[in-house]
Formats: structure tokens, sequence, C-alpha cells
């Protein structure tokens, strides 16, 4: 491995992922969802993966998490590759990657006490017995900024940006070196959004995480990311350091992308917490 | 029509699958017919064992199999050891008299349900609604045995219905409308049975039904372009609610056929119901086997004509076959 | 979970009934085998607070009943005969729930034979065999639901979580059985089991029957469940963790379907009470002389005692409040979960 791939911990090349559809009226179709895709992203910074819907990013992101398989090319991890490897690899690498999914009422289960989501993994992998989960979750919480008197409560009774808090907190219990952000501030409120986005560069200085930002918003873009790249229709298309791409944008897609962002939450300050 | 053709072969296989279930269980049964017979000291050992291996109980599952098939094609179905005849025309006369007291249950309980479920829905939470709901589930709470046995202790008690049976005595020499009007009076009781056990059910489906598409959107617009409340109701809404009540209707075949056995049985109308207790008590292997698959003949060919209705009734139902 | 407090009433009266006949020892002024060959056919006693003269008695009483003149088979009260009624008096043996061995009865009469409801052929009490039979009858619907939901839960879960071929082949098989008429596939499970065994024997395999004939329906129901639970992003999320196939159905996967279960089982208990009073009545269930409801009404199919001796019929109303306590509770756990699904409360057959 050369000197500078230590530095990357993620290395994308040529991701192809198609899928075949039945048509009504019985021809098969494939449809290609992900079409030589090729990135990498260095230790420690944040990627911001933008596009319009169907463009292909949650299934971009779906692959590298190990929860889906692509059709071709690979994806080297912490310089090995992973793109196909057996259940017992996979075992090893999926607590380094973890997800936190766009709409936080859909990814914790509603049943489940606040305890329960966060140490739930841990639990899953067998790490640490009873107490000492207790005492790793509550950390947790602490964290990321959730008062300790909520643990014991159900997930129904928290509010938006306190459950995305939570599915942040999870993600984390297993102490992943890349954390894949499947629009995870798009259906948050304003206000709230910008105490997470704060929240996630806090986190990112002290545990020196690595973020895979998937997001259309490209503000939200500009103010986290260090690079930017843009995509459309299951291909890669621009991808270059943030501030340069904002000011410049080199392909039309960009440019219309960048057009249509509203201007007013990047700008506003950050309110009281929620 | 390949939609029908697909919907034949699913029944086939299904009543295929029942006759290997039912010749299945037969296997796990520890003695038979001929075990009672053997008890009985006037009867040879030899006569038994000659009379097992004339009736092939001592082959193997497969091959016993394979001889009912092959007498089913002959329009044999099996011998019933009890009667000591074959079991297909034994299966033909009181399958007749089921399919009788079945049909017309279910063609007086629709017609009893379709109006008053109708009338329920239209004045929703009415006296008449709140009131019929009383009742559906008064009646609810009764189940059939428990209704049939009532009925019959009336009938005895009052003299007012026969306590049994289909034909009374001397009943070869009546004129053909007085043999009419003793098999209906004979009928009179059972069907009571069976439709008040019947008619709960579906009074509250048919309520459901036609209670959901008065209330729906498309109905809402078509009253706001000033079309009386009549039309409304008999040229758009029921056509609407037609499809699962279509289905219902099929649903209620089968359960009057179950319904049916136990109401045979208690008020002595000589069916399936009948014929199928005795055939279980003497392990007349073969009538049982019959029995089951008459009983599930009925009730598949009731569903598909429930399907051929619905695929007459929805337009939707034919234009998703025809892509197909 | 359910907040609302109308399916806990029904709950709470359901649990009253069968406290009831789980004590039958207790509440039954006697065993269900004591027979009295003198009184056969017995018709129900009344009890009196006033006498023939016209006086008022505290303690409620009853008349002893002797042989109508010139009758064989006909009873009448006799006035000069006054029998008090005795509340926890001491009777026949019992055990109560089969482990404290008891002698205290509700009510009975030290001297003379008490029918509150009649006697059967034999002279037995029938009071006495209905609270003794509810207790095979319920016991083997309550087995019975218990089996069926056992193999639908199980049936359903493998068809709605692995999908593919399982799916495919278990559904299969489940419409198989959902179309074939209840009442004819039990009988036909029942003709192929040996018809004389011993009472015990026959109680299970009777439970065994039934269980085994109902099962399509709740596994199609859980099958739904699991398939919409399996793709929660919660359910992915945890995967993501590795977690097992056997962790997800059992955390997160199979308590969705707890609603579902329930309001089954408040649906299929009293069906398949039914089921074991329908082949007890026929013959076809727990032999002599272990009563049961069906078996007590069986003497009805004898055309005498259909005209004569009415309070034979009396074992027949005694399902219907059960019936009423489970429609009932169904209906409210129905509402609960918000899908009021009419087709759930149906009648005697299981369609």
């Amino acid at each position: 491995m050369r000197r500078e791939n230590m530095d990357r911990l993620l290395i994308v090349e040529k991701i192809e992922k198609r899928y075949e559809r039945t048509h009504v009226l019985g021809a098969k179709k494939e449809v290609a969802a992900l079409q030589g895709v090729s990135f990498s992203l260095r230790r420690g910074s944040t990627l911001a993966l933008v596009g319009e819907s169907g463009s292909g990013k949650s299934t971009l992101a779906l692959c590298i998490a190990c929860l889906e398989r692509p059709t071709s090319g690979r994806i080297f991890f912490n310089e090995s590759e992973i793109t196909a490897c057996d259940e017992k690899r996979l075992r090893e690498v999926r607590p380094q990657i973890q997800l936190v999914f766009q709409d936080p009422a859909r990814a914790l289960n509603p049943r489940f006490s606040a305890l329960e989501i966060v140490s739930e993994p841990l639990l899953v992998q067998g790490r640490l017995d009873k107490p000492e989960r207790e005492d790793r979750a509550r950390s947790l919480f602490a964290q990321v900024g959730l008062p300790q008197e909520k643990a014991l409560q159900r997930v129904e009774e928290f509010s938006g940006g306190q459950r995305q808090r939570l599915a942040i907190a999870r993600a984390l219990s297993l102490e992943p070196k890349l954390l894949i952000l499947d629009e995870a501030l798009s259906s948050l409120d304003c206000s709230v959004q910008a105490q997470i986005a704060n929240l996630l560069m806090e986190l990112q200085a002290s545990l020196g995480l690595t973020y895979l930002f998937i997001t259309h918003d490209f503000a939200m873009a500009g103010h986290l990311a260090d690079e930017i790249a843009v995509m459309e229709q299951g291909k890669l298309v621009e991808l270059g350091p943030a501030d340069k791409l904002l000011r410049a944008p080199g392909q039309e897609v960009t440019r219309r992308l960048i057009a249509a962002t509203p201007r007013l939450c990047a700008a506003a300050p950050a309110p009281k917490a929620v | 029509m390949r939609y029908f053709l697909r919907r034949l072969m699913q029944a086939a296989f299904l009543l295929i699958g029942v006759s290997i279930l039912t010749f299945l269980f037969s296997t796990l049964a520890p003695g038979n017919y001929f075990d009672e017979m053997r008890l009985n000291p006037q009867i040879s050992p030899e006569t038994v064992a000659a009379l097992r291996a004339q009736y092939q109980l001592d082959r193997p599952l497969p091959v016993r199999y394979a001889r009912w098939v092959n007498s089913l094609l002959r329009g044999e179905m099996g011998f019933s050891f009890a009667y000591n005849s074959p079991v297909a025309p034994l299966l033909w006369v009181r399958a007749r008299n089921t399919l009788l007291l079945t049909f017309t249950a279910t063609l007086i309980a629709w017609a009893l349900a379709l109006p008053l479920g109708i009338w329920s829905a239209t004045t929703l939470g009415g006296f008449a609604d709140r009131a019929l709901s009383w009742a559906t589930a008064a009646l609810l709470v009764i189940p059939d045995l428990v209704l049939a046995l009532g009925l019959l202790i009336l009938a005895v008690r009052s003299g007012w219905f026969p306590s049994g049976g289909m034909l009374s005595v001397g009943f070869e020499s009546l004129t053909p409308w007085q043999k009419l009007r003793d098999v209906a009076w004979h009928m009179e009781l059972p069907l009571l049975a069976l439709v008040l056990s019947a008619l709960p059910i579906l009074v509250r489906h048919v309520r459901a039904a036609v209670a959901d598409v008065l209330h729906a959107p498309f109905l809402r617009a078509a009253a706001s372009h000033g079309i009386p409340q009549r039309t409304l109701l008999y040229k758009y809404a029921l056509r609407a609610a037609a499809n699962p009540l279509i289905s219902l209707f099929g649903f209620s075949m089968g359960a009057l056929l179950s319904g049916s056995l136990l109401v045979e049985v208690v008020m002595s109308w000589p069916g399936l119901g009948p014929l199928l207790l005795e055939a279980i008590l003497a392990r007349d292997l073969y009538v049982v086997i019959g029995g089951v698959l008459c009983s599930t003949v009925f009730l598949v060919a009731g569903n598909f004509l429930a399907d051929v209705l619905v695929y007459w009734a929805d337009p939707r139902i034919r234009a998703g076959a025809a892509t197909k | 979970m359910i907040q609302c407090r109308g399916w806990k009433r029904w709950l709470l009266a359901l649990a009253v009934l069968h406290g009831i006949v789980a004590c039958a020892g207790f509440f039954a002024p006697y065993n269900a085998a004591e027979q009295d060959r003198k009184r056969p056919y017995l018709p129900p006693m009344k009890i009196h607070l006033v006498d023939t003269q016209g006086h008022f008695h505290l303690r409620p009483f009853f008349y002893a009943m002797r042989l109508r003149e010139g009758s064989f088979d006909q009873f009448e009260e006799d006035t000069g005969q006054i029998l008090p009624l005795r509340f926890f008096v001491g009777g026949a043996r019992y055990q109560l729930l089969g482990l404290v061995p008891s002698r205290l009865h509700l009510f009975g009469a030290q001297t003379a034979r008490l029918y509150l409801l009649g006697s059967d052929a034999y002279g037995r009490d029938q009071l006495s065999r209905i609270l003794y039979g509810g207790q095979i009858s319920l016991l083997a619907g309550l087995l019975g639901a218990g089996l069926t939901l056992a193999i639908g839960v199980a049936i359903g879960a493998i068809a709605g979580y692995f999908g593919g071929w399982r799916d495919g082949l278990l559904m299969r098989v489940a419409e198989l059985f959902a179309a074939l008429p209840w009442l004819y596939l039990l009988f036909a499970f029942r003709a192929f089991l040996p018809l004389s065994v011993s009472s015990v024997q026959a109680f299970f395999l009777i439970v065994l029957v039934i269980g085994a004939v109902g099962w399509a329906r709740p596994a199609r129901l859980v099958r739904g469940v699991v398939l919409s639970a399996r793709e929660r992003d919660y359910v992915r999320a945890a995967r993501g963790f590795g977690a097992t196939d056997g962790y997800l159905l059992r955390r997160h996967i199979l308590p969705e379907t707890s609603s579902v279960i329930l309001t089954q089982a408040a649906i299929l208990v009293p069906q398949f009470v039914l089921a074991e009073m329908t082949l007890s009545f026929l013959g076809l269930g727990v032999p002599e002389p272990v009563p049961s409801w069906g078996s007590l009404l069986a003497s009805l199919q004898q055309y005498s005692v259909l005209v004569s001796y009415w309070w034979m019929y009396v074992p027949a109303l005694a399902i219907v409040p059960f019936f009423l306590g489970y429609l009932g509770l169904a209906s409210a756990l129905q509402e609960d979960a918000g899908t009021v699904k009419i087709e759930g409360t149906t009648n005697g057959g299981i369609w």
C-alpha cells in the first residue's frame, strides 16, 4: 500500500449495482442504481455525497455498510478489501462502519427504552456484561447531550432531535471508525438541524471519526464537509474540496443543485438545546 | 380465460391434496372395521383375513391410494363395508339432500342479510341499526349446537314442526305438489337453524362493506352532482361493495356446509352429515374419505363460483387478468 | 401497551367464570359421578321461602320429591317434607384445583338430595355435572387454542421471516387446511384415531385433533405482521450490528405479533370449546363417565328425553356466558388495536 493510501480510511473503486425489475407486462428491465462510482475518504474528514432522490446515494451507503453487495467493483476499508467477504469477516468489519438513518422514528424500535436502544449493539455483539453495558450507554448519553433522567423512558416519549441523538449514541456504542449519515438531518426542524450538526462536529473532533454525509441539501454539505461529491443517476459527476466546489461548480448538475438550495438555515445562529 | 384455468388447476391440486391427506390419516389409525369383526366370536379369523384381502387392506398405502383413484375414475369411489355397496351411489343421494338444504339456506340467509345490512348501513347509528346490532350480537353469542338443539326441543314440545327426517310416511303416494310441500315442511326447522346461525355474520359484513363504500370520497362527489339517493345506492354503492360481498358469498357457503353437518345430525336430515358420522363410528374408511372429499368439492365449487362472479362484476380483475 | 379499560372488564368477568368452574368441587353440591338410581330424571327443584301454609322461612328450603300417584316416572313435590338449604356444608370429598383436599361445599342439604337443575338417567345431579363438565370442556378449549396458536405462530413466523420457498410451501399447506370445512376435517381426524381409549388418552387426543385443525388463519395473520416488521428500519439497523435471526425474531419481530395473538386467542378458545362439545355430543369425545358439556347433551338424541325432560338441555346454555365473555374480549381487543375487523368475531364454526 502506498503511503498516501494509509491516510485513506475508505476507498471505493468503480462500484456498480444493478437491479432487475420485472415490468408489469412481463419484460425484465435492468436498473443501474450505481455506475462506476469511485472515490476515497481521508481519516478524520467529512465527505458529503450530494444528489437528488434516485441518484443512488442510499444504495452506495448500503453497499459501503455491507448491507448490500455491489454487482461489481471493490471497496477497501482500513487497507483491506471488504467487498465480498464471508460472514466471519463481516462480523469484524461491520461494527467499524455504522449507519445513522434519516427517520429516527423508524430506525428505533418504539417499544424499547433509551437505555435498551443504545446498549443493543453491545448486547448483540456479546461484548461486556450488563452493568458495563449500562455504564457505557450512560456515558454515551452524556456525550450526545441527552439528560440521564430520560434513560429509562421509551423512545416514543422523545422529540425528533432527541431521537436522532439517540440514534447517534447507538451508532457510537461500537466505537466505529466510519459513520455514514444517510440524510440524518433532513427530517429535523431547522433549529434542531443546527444543533445536531454542531454535535456531530464536536464528536468528530473528540473521537476522531470519519463521516460520509449523504444529503440533498447543499448548504448543509458546505457547512459540514471537507469534500463534496455530486451524484446524478448513479454516476459520480464531480468531486472536490467543499469551498472550491461551492464557489466555482464545474458541472451543470452541481450548479443546479446549488441554485436550488435555500440560504437561511446555514447562516442562523445555534439556538438553545431542545 | 387463463385466469380460470389457473383457478381450476388450483382447485384440482386442492382436491388431490385433500384426498391424500385423508388417506394418510387412515394409516395412523390403529384398528379398523375388521378389528371389530375380529372381536366377534361368531366370525372366524379366516373369514376376517379373507375379507381383508378382498378389500385390499393389507397392501401398502400407495397401492391402496392408486386403487382408490382407479375406483374413483370408474365412478365407484371405493367400497363401503357397512352398506356392502360402492360408495358413490350412497354419497350421491345424501349429497343431493345436503346440497338442497345448504343451497336453500344460503339463498335465504343472503336474501335477508342484504336488505338488513344495507338498511343498517344507510341509517348508521340510528335506532334500527342499533337494534339490529344487538340482535346480531345476541345470535352470535349462541353457538350453532345450542341453537339447533334449542330449536329441536321447541319443535318437539310445540308440535309446530316435524321432529326430523325429510319425508313423511306415505310419501310415495303423494302428488308431486304435495311431495314438494312435504319436503319443504320438513326442511323448515333445519333451515331455520342454519339461517339463524349464519345471519348475524352476514348482516355485519354487508353492513360494514356498504358503510365503507357509502363514506367513500367518490360517492360524496357523485352526491354533490345531484344524483338522487336511490340511484346512488343501487347503481354506485352496491357495485363498489360487490367485490368483498361476493367473496363473502363463497366463504359463507363453506361455513354453511360445516354448519349443515351438525344440523343434519341433530334434526335427522338425511344428508352427508349423518352418513359421515355413522361411517366414523363404524370405521367405514372409504365412506369417510368419500364424504370429506365430497364436501370439499362443494366448497371448492362454491368458491370457484364466487371467483367467476367476482370476475364478471369487477372490471379491475378483468383488466388485471388481461395483462398477465 | 393497551391502556383502555374495556377489555380488562371482560377479562375479569371471564376470570370469575373460569374460577367458578375451576373450583367446581366447592360450588357443586355433589361429585359428578354420584348416582341415585331411585331418582332418575327428576325435574329441577324449586327453592321456596314461603311454605304452603303461608309461613315465611328465613332459611330457604325445598321439598322432597315423591312419585306421583299412578305414575312411575312423574315426580311431584312432597309438601309435607320441608328440607332446609344449608350453606357451607360438608359433603363429598374433592380436591380443590386438584391440590387441596376439602369437604366444604357452598350449599347443600344434609338429609336429602338437592337437584337444582334436575337429575339425569342415573340420578346424578345436573348442576354438579355441568360444573365438573365445564372443567373438561374449557380445558380442552384452552389447550387446543394454545396448541393451534403455537403451531400458527411458528409457521407464520417462518413463512414471513424467511420468505422464499418456505413461505410458498407453508402458505399452500395453510390454504389446504383453511379451504376444508373444519367440522369435516375434525371428524376425519377423529375418525382415524382409536375409538375406545381411556378417558385421559381420549382427552389429549381430542385436544390434539382440535388444535391441529385451525392453525391456518392465525398463521396467515402472523405471517402478515412478520413480513411488515421484517422490513422496518430498526430491524435492518440491528442486522447492521450483527444481530442473528433468532435475536431479531425474539426481540423485534415477535413482540409485534402479540396483539394479533391475543385477539386470535380470544376468538379461538370459545370455538374450540364448542368443538369439544360437538365431538362429545356425537359420541366422539371424552367417554363416560367423565362429564363434558357435550356428553351431558348426548341423551337429547333420544326422542323420549327430548320430549319429556327439558332440563337436560340446560348444559347447552352453560357455554353461552363464556361465549359472550370471549367475544366481548375479542371485540374490545380489536377496537384497542385499532383494527375493527368484524370477520374476526365469528360464530360457532371456525370458518
